[in-house]
């Protein structure tokens, strides 16, 4: 088993640890130091999370997304085509951000993600997943002047990020992972959705996944079985119905246990994680579950996401039947 | 007072830059509790100064002593405590408050600032506390396994201070759910809790919820137990005031009609402000329909939230002499 995370990590620490990446960028905004400089200062921390979702136990890690302003600017900003609006709240939580507005055909002009996937390849003691907002969700929460449906601003932020995956992949990442919580919200878009799954990984020889969270996918189940990623992670925390499914219709692929609360400060403990992942892992080959938390982990404190991290591994290795 | 289309604000003014350093100062242990009560004092007397010379008919305290309207309460209900740095976007911050035990009530958290306010003017000032629902959805929650029993016992505490409020004198007791509007699919829920956090009142009792999808659940969110809704209108979509106008609204109930947007610094012309009361107008009778700024004005600037307000009042007094009620 596999014990991961979902993608974002908290970008500071509390007191009495120093904010670094906070003061950088309030030092950037008042002209104090450079762009270059607050690179150096992100690099600095992703050293830092990475070290600390090692030192938790995980088994596959990220970079913590912590250069990412939100879900949607970081990735659709450097896109032609493309400009940035407004703060919007995202989805039903306390984090906002900005839309991307579609004021002309989207290109992909160059790779965005992989300098940072490279280093914090280089600098992690486990293997770092690459992840990226996948294409119906940038598309759902963008404003499109440009295309006219949903569908076809899918399908082409898929093309774009397809680029950027492929690039990621000559980069030597060996999993890519698309996260889409915008499909729950909208289940009859699922063809659109679909067709945006099948262009944005047409080629990849790497291993993807899907993440689908903040619900269930009571609707689109068993159909997203279909689609072409190697594991799909699904929200046990905030999808009730997800357990059901699972018995209803048999997991055929990879599996991702999403059963950390990741929008909540209470700490789960080891021995009823182990129990969960043996419930809902039956009849799965271990080898293809991985463990984790609901959603990405920046809806919390750092301390309380690192410490839900190390309750994790411990529930995950006490699930495997290895001694602790 | 005049017979209708009373004037009134959602709660929030914005902090002097003054009160603003003070609290800073304050935070960071450079300035006493007593240096900060003094200047929290002087801003609400601007507030309400600035408020009885543009002429408005109920009158709130501007919330000089509040920062953020759930961790505000948090720092004073037992059960409850601010926890560490959550990022809500850019390089913003804040300390989400946790529900980290039982929620008790101890003693009043806002009365003696109400009475404050009060004891400077003859017109009345609302209450203003922030709703059970909000109150754990916009926290973490420890102390309890189920979601609803916490909000249900919240509703209690807020009863508590609500009823302080009351016994003290409050004409007007504004109970806000502004997270509401992203979850309507719990509309039940904070009925109940609004139910409970409003029993016993003798005050005139409103809620205001932000923008949210009240087409879908609307009739069911007009049950809520208060008597008011504020309601930002001059930023939602046509389709509420649509319905509204087809479908009707309870014949017991009012509306605060929030007219202007507090989202933009663009000031609105008295011509918009117009053209939105009569929007009011075509749903309700003017006993009935309060005016107001969509909702509270803490992110305009000062100058801004006061243009905002002359102009509110001009469009008023506008309609008001259309009507005769003036």
């Amino acid at each position: 088993m596999i014990a991961t995370v979902v993608g974002s990590y908290p970008k500071i620490p509390n007191k009495p640890r120093p904010a670094k990446l906070r003061a950088a960028i309030a030092k950037l905004d008042r002209g104090e130091i450079t762009k270059e400089q607050l690179a150096e200062i992100a690099d600095d921390v992703t050293i830092e999370v990475l070290e600390e979702q090692v030192a938790a136990g995980l088994d596959l890690v990220t970079d913590g997304q912590i250069r990412w302003e939100d879900e949607q600017t970081y990735l659709a900003r450097d896109l032609e085509g493309v400009s940035i609006n407004g703060l919007i709240r995202w989805f039903d939580t306390n984090m906002y951000y900005r839309q991307p507005v579609i004021e002309s055909l989207l290109k992909w002009e160059a790779p965005i993600t992989v300098r940072d996937f490279t280093f914090a390849q280089e600098h992690s003691a486990k293997p770092v997943k690459a992840v990226l907002t996948g294409p119906y969700t940038l598309a759902r929460l963008s404003i499109d002047e440009q295309y006219g449906s949903v569908e076809k601003l899918a399908v082409a932020y898929a093309e774009a990020l397809n680029q950027e995956a492929r690039a990621l992949q000559d980069a030597g990442a060996t999993w890519i992972q698309f996260n889409e919580p915008a499909i729950l919200k909208h289940k009859d878009d699922y063809t659109t959705f679909a067709a945006a799954c099948h262009h944005v990984t047409e080629g990849l020889t790497a291993q993807t996944s899907l993440y689908l969270y903040f619900g269930d996918a009571e609707g689109i189940y068993p159909q997203v079985l279909e689609l072409p990623f190697d594991l799909i992670g699904l929200d046990f925390v905030m999808g009730p119905h997800n357990e059901g499914l699972l018995h209803r219709t048999p997991f055929t692929k990879k599996l991702g246990l999403g059963i950390i609360d990741a929008r909540n400060s209470r700490l789960e403990q080891p021995a009823a994680i182990a129990e969960r992942i043996k419930q809902l892992s039956a009849g799965i080959d271990p080898d293809h579950v991985h463990v984790g938390p609901s959603a990405g982990l920046e809806f919390l404190p750092r301390e309380v996401a690192q410490e839900k991290l190390r309750l994790l591994a411990e529930g995950v290795r006490q699930a495997e039947g290895v001694l602790v | 007072m005049t017979t209708g289309l009373l004037t009134t604000t959602v709660g929030s003014f914005p902090k002097p830059s003054y009160l603003q350093k003070a609290r800073n100062q304050f935070a960071a242990g450079k300035l006493s509790r007593d240096q900060l009560d003094e200047l929290e004092q002087k801003a609400t007397r601007e507030v309400i100064a600035l408020q009885e010379e543009i002429g408005l008919d109920i009158l709130v305290d501007g919330e000089m002593a509040r920062g953020d309207m759930v961790a505000f309460f948090a720092e004073h209900l037992p059960g409850m405590e601010i926890g560490g740095l959550v990022r809500s976007y850019g390089n913003r911050y804040y300390h989400k408050p946790v529900v980290k035990d039982a929620v008790r009530w101890k003693e009043p958290i806002t009365v003696e600032m109400w009475r404050f306010a009060q004891s400077l003017t003859d017109k009345p000032v609302k209450g203003m506390l922030t709703g059970p629902y909000t109150m754990v959805e916009w926290s973490f929650l420890e102390g309890y396994d189920s979601f609803r029993d916490a909000v249900l016992e919240m509703g209690k505490a807020v009863n508590y201070e609500a009823l302080e409020l009351d016994r003290a004198g409050a004409q007007f007791i504004q109970i806000d759910e502004p997270a509401l509007s992203t979850r309507l699919e719990d509309i039940d829920l904070a009925i109940e809790a609004m139910a409970i956090a409003t029993e016993g009142l003798t005050a005139k009792t409103a809620t205001h919820v932000c923008y949210g999808d009240f087409v879908s659940a609307y009739p069911r969110f007009f049950d809520m137990p208060v008597k008011q809704f504020d309601l930002e209108m001059a930023n939602s979509s046509q389709d509420l005031k649509d319905i509204l106008k087809a479908e009707g609204f309870p014949e017991d109930k009012e509306i605060a009609w929030g007219v202007v947007d507090v989202h933009t610094h663009e000031i609105e012309s008295v011509a918009d402000v117009v053209a939105e009361i009569h929007r009011g107008l075509e749903v309700l009778p003017p006993e009935r329909l309060d005016i107001d700024p969509d909702c509270g004005l803490k992110t305009r600037t000062w100058d801004e939230a006061e243009q905002k307000l002359r102009v509110l009042m001009e469009g008023v007094h506008t309609v008001r002499k259309e009507l005769g009620i003036e």
